[in-house]
């Protein structure tokens, strides 16, 4: 059933903005992170979306059918090539030989403004399931 | 015979698109297979259900299912219900017309 397919289409859509919302709630968390297991400080993780059609085994149904819809998944999760922050803290026990430390390339503002984006794709994704559902609904009351 | 099965036919035609001459031709042969369709979309709200049972239990368990998702299943869950429901009155209300019917 189609509209079902709707549901699974903006679920997946759910799920990835969900991700999105993670890695930002990530880089604020490790905004100051000096040390991580892999050396060296914390870098900066962004998500990269993918559409992809879900597979089917018969490209003449699909022809047939309307246009398929693409769900959306997350790709990747990469880390930002730009160059970390050095602040002068020659104390710190992470400096480096001249008393520079690098600390994250995480800046608040972007990391806030991303995640007020990402909330806004969430709720708009699920009043699109809420409409589906209506939908539905309605072509059900047909029945009776 | 012939008669009350090719106008229980009355059923589907009200949910999918009619076709009314040949469905008096088709008559019994129809019956089995209306059946078994019943019976197919009565598994298939019964598998939607027991997906819903299982992620709500995951995601109340807190191993890791989503939220979204588990609602979604819920959703679906319902939903074929309602229409397996919506069915099954229309099957009985062709039923007690049949039976209705005097002669």
């Amino acid at each position: 059933m189609n509209l079902f397919s709707m549901l699974e289409l903006s679920g997946s859509a759910l799920g990835a903005e969900r991700m999105r919302a993670e890695v930002v709630a990530a880089n604020m968390a490790n905004a100051q992170t000096t040390r991580t297991a892999a050396g060296g400080p914390y870098r900066r993780q962004m998500v990269v979306f993918q559409s992809q059609s879900r597979p089917r085994f018969s490209l003449a149904l699909n022809s047939l059918s309307h246009e398929n819809p693409a769900a959306v998944r997350v790709a990747a999760v990469v880390g930002d090539a730009r160059p970390f922050v050095m602040r002068f803290e020659p104390g710190h026990p992470d400096a480096n030989a001249q008393g520079y430390v690098a600390y994250p390339q995480v800046d608040p503002i972007e990391e806030m403004t991303d995640l007020l984006s990402a909330v806004r794709a969430y709720e708009l994704n699920a009043s699109a399931v809420q409409a589906t559902k209506n939908m539905i609904q309605q072509s059900l009351n047909l029945l009776q | 015979m012939t008669n009350s099965i090719s106008s229980l036919r009355i059923l589907p035609a009200e949910i999918t698109p009619p076709d009314a001459t040949a469905a008096a031709a088709r008559g019994g042969e129809e019956q089995d297979s209306f059946l078994s369709t019943l019976q197919q979309s009565m598994d298939a709200v019964e598998g939607a259900q027991g997906e819903a049972q299982n992620q709500v239990a995951q995601l109340l368990s807190g191993q890791g299912a989503d939220v979204h998702s588990a609602m979604i299943a819920v959703e679906k869950a319902d939903l074929s219900f309602q229409l397996m429901m919506q069915v099954r009155n229309k099957i009985v209300q062709a039923y007690q017309q049949v039976s209705n019917m005097q002669f």
